[in-house]
């Protein structure tokens, strides 16, 4: 087994395989993100179609060792993408698929074929399609429905870009892995001490695909509250749900985060890292954690900034949280929730906050219990969403 | 559909890479892209102890000009070509054999070194690169050598490379302004291996020309003294003088008993002439 660290739809990904467990396979089997699907298994059929590095690939003869560093995004990663929704309405509206196999495939081929193309020539669309199988349409329907989106777009002149914005030369996917053996790796280090890139346990960078922002008010000085901010195990204590395990260092601190949701708990088991400014009193919190029962992932960043009041009495707390879900848990996130889930949240930590630097012992909250007094307006909510999950139109809308 | 269980390693630079692949005596395989070893990895028809995965080594993703040629390392795409993200010597040839590679979807991953490394007759770059006059750096760890493209392919599958060796780079010589450029390749469905290519490149105003019939199964036939071809001079009228019967008879020779086959290899070879002269 090796472990393999590479980004999913915008989220780090951190997972251990086989060297000859196909990118497809990786992601279906320990993302369980199935909307990547598989045909043939030696790159005909074009079901298994992914981008990687932004630029279509075949995810079936791709191993997923290979994809060290790369940024990999399955249809479930297209959800908000623009040329996607333009060509699902367009597909929907053609009748471009029956039984859907090869229309994850089929919708990542064509979305290249929108950017790249200069205009909607029925023959270059065939041929740019031919590598992708559809044995139900005739390719009818998918060709319509192809036409019709390049064709909008250039009348909204959207130009078209026929490399697709690549600059690198070499595979897609390549280049951004160290090597495996221990020996040069060691050579690395020793002339270059900034070669701690992919080393295991690295916490990445990533864009949040949801950014909410949040402000609350503390009765004390900025400088006092900066300080307290620099406690990460006192901070811990107040951020419902949250528990160490293990002393916490601000390169890397490893817990749990345990959320209930209605009938769905989930357990983060992760890790974070704590970065901080003094001289503007911000500060950063970077995190990726996985919930093993429901094969959840989730990366989050909590960005902060300090603002006196008052005349220096009191301290604005602007909080700036992203965040990106996926996996089971992922179909039912829906922001409107989550961004009260955050309010709520927010607010205890809030009061925690206050406590404790009041001299009280915050509540401890072993779990998001907010949820048992949740209000009439949520469970409303929450009736609707799992209302929808049942008749079958939660997943993908 | 799953390989065999392989070890799997990422050399730090082309050298590091070279001493995996003389230590593994021969279990090893390279990995570039993977668009031609990865099917054949998942069919089982190659079970190799070790794959050695260079995809990452920048050393092999170069494109430069250096002289009268173009020297492109062997981890440049086909997409790299098609898109003119490398300098083109030949005014548009290596650009529009590129694009018809396959689908995209394998042309951003597929390398130029993996697709000659591996040696199907079938593919484009075999016969493509041979026209143009292409020649090859080939490297192991005790140095390099230089081979001309149709000395490198000795059989369907099989090339010139010995043990521990690998392609470095391919060198194209840059296309005379006077030079004219025809491909052509029959495939039974668009982006599959071809049934036969036509690959020409003639110089009326030098009166020479290279000719390649390609995708025969077995090494492609290259034609350099290919005068006979067109009534014993090549000039501005060769398309006129293109010979049929010339090629049918090469094509004889080089063991293609079928007639039919032989047709459709002429017809394929007598359409990229008339690309040339279009």
């Amino acid at each position: 087994m090796t472990t393999i660290a590479l980004h999913v739809n915008r989220r780090a990904v951190e997972l251990s395989a086989e060297p000859r467990t196909s990118l497809a396979d990786f992601v279906r089997d320990r993302l369980d993100l199935t909307g990547t699907h598989l045909g043939c298994e030696h790159g005909v059929c074009g079901a298994c179609t992914v981008l990687l590095d932004g630029v279509p690939a075949r995810s079936c003869i791709t191993y997923a060792v290979a994809c060290e560093g790369a940024d990999v995004t399955t249809i479930e990663g297209l959800d908000e993408d623009e040329v996607t929704t333009e060509l699902r309405a367009a597909f929907t509206r053609e009748h471009a698929l029956q039984c859907g196999y090869c229309t994850p495939g089929m919708l990542v081929a064509a979305r290249d074929l929108v950017l790249r193309l200069p205009d909607a020539d029925e023959r270059r669309i065939r041929v740019g399609l031919s590598g992708n199988l559809c044995r139900c349409t005739g390719y009818v329907g998918i060709v319509r429905a192809v036409q019709s989106v390049i064709e909008a777009r250039r009348a909204r002149n959207i130009a078209p870009q026929a490399d697709a914005g690549r600059t690198h030369l070499g595979p897609a996917g390549s280049g951004r892995a160290t090597s495996t053996r221990d020996e040069p790796r060691r050579a690395t280090q020793a002339s270059a001490p900034a070669s701690e890139s992919a080393a295991p346990g690295r916490i990445p960078d990533f864009t949040p695909a949801t950014v909410l922002d949040q402000r609350f008010t503390l009765p004390h000085p900025p400088a006092k509250v900066f300080a307290m901010f620099d406690d990460i195990a006192a901070i811990a204590a107040c951020l419902p749900g949250v528990s160490l395990t293990a002393p916490p260092k601000p390169e890397r601190v490893v817990g749990l985060i345990r959320v209930r949701l209605g009938p769905i708990a989930a357990a983060f088991e992760g890790a974070a890292r704590v970065e901080r400014d003094p001289a503007t009193l911000s500060g950063r919190i970077v995190g990726i954690g996985t919930d093993q029962r429901s094969h959840s992932a989730t990366q989050g960043e909590i960005r902060y900034r300090l603002v006196p009041l008052e005349g220096g009495a009191a301290t604005a707390v602007e909080l700036s949280i992203g965040y990106t879900l996926t996996g089971m848990l992922a179909q039912f996130g829906r922001p409107g929730l989550v961004r009260d889930l955050a309010r709520r949240l927010i607010a205890e930590f809030a009061g925690n906050l206050d406590r404790h630097m009041s001299g009280a012992s915050p509540e401890q909250a072993a779990e998001l219990s907010f949820w048992s007094i949740a209000s009439d307006v949520l469970r409303a909510r929450l009736a609707r969403m799992f209302g929808r999950v049942f008749t079958g139109k939660g997943g993908a809308e | 559909m799953k390989p065999a269980p392989f070890s799997y390693e990422r050399p730090r630079d082309l050298s590091a890479a070279l001493s995996m692949l003389a230590a593994s005596s021969g279990s090893a395989k390279i990995i570039a892209g993977g668009q031609s070893l990865g099917p054949m990895l998942n069919l089982r028809l190659v079970q190799p102890e070790l794959i050695v995965d260079i995809s990452g080594l920048s050393e092999l993703k170069r494109a430069e000009v250096s002289g009268n040629e173009l020297v492109l390392g062997a981890l440049v795409t086909h997409a790299d070509i098609e898109d003119g993200r490398t300098a083109d010597v030949t005014r548009g040839a290596m650009r529009a054999v590129a694009a018809n590679i396959a689908y995209r979807a394998v042309r951003n991953r597929g390398t130029i070194g993996g697709s000659l490394s591996h040696a199907d007759p079938a593919a484009d770059w075999v016969s493509a690169f041979a026209a143009l006059g292409a020649r090859l750096t080939l490297r192991n760890l005790a140095g390099a050598r230089m081979m001309a493209i149709e000395a490198f392919v000795v059989g369907a599958l099989e090339s010139a490379l010995h043990a521990g060796e690998i392609v470095e780079s391919v060198h194209v010589p840059a296309r005379t302004v006077s030079s004219h450029w025809g491909y052509a390749k029959s495939c039974r469905k668009t982006g599959e291996f071809a049934h036969a290519i036509g690959a020409v490149l003639v110089d009326p105003a030098a009166a020479s020309a290279r000719i390649v019939i390609g995708a025969i199964d077995t090494t492609p036939i290259v034609v350099t003294e290919a005068a006979e071809l067109f009534g014993g001079r090549i000039a501005a009228d060769y398309k006129q003088r293109f010979d049929t019967r010339v090629a049918d008879a090469l094509l004889a020779k080089a063991g293609i008993d079928d007639a039919a086959q032989r047709h459709i290899h002429v017809s394929v070879l007598k359409r990229a002439v008339l690309e040339a002269a279009a």
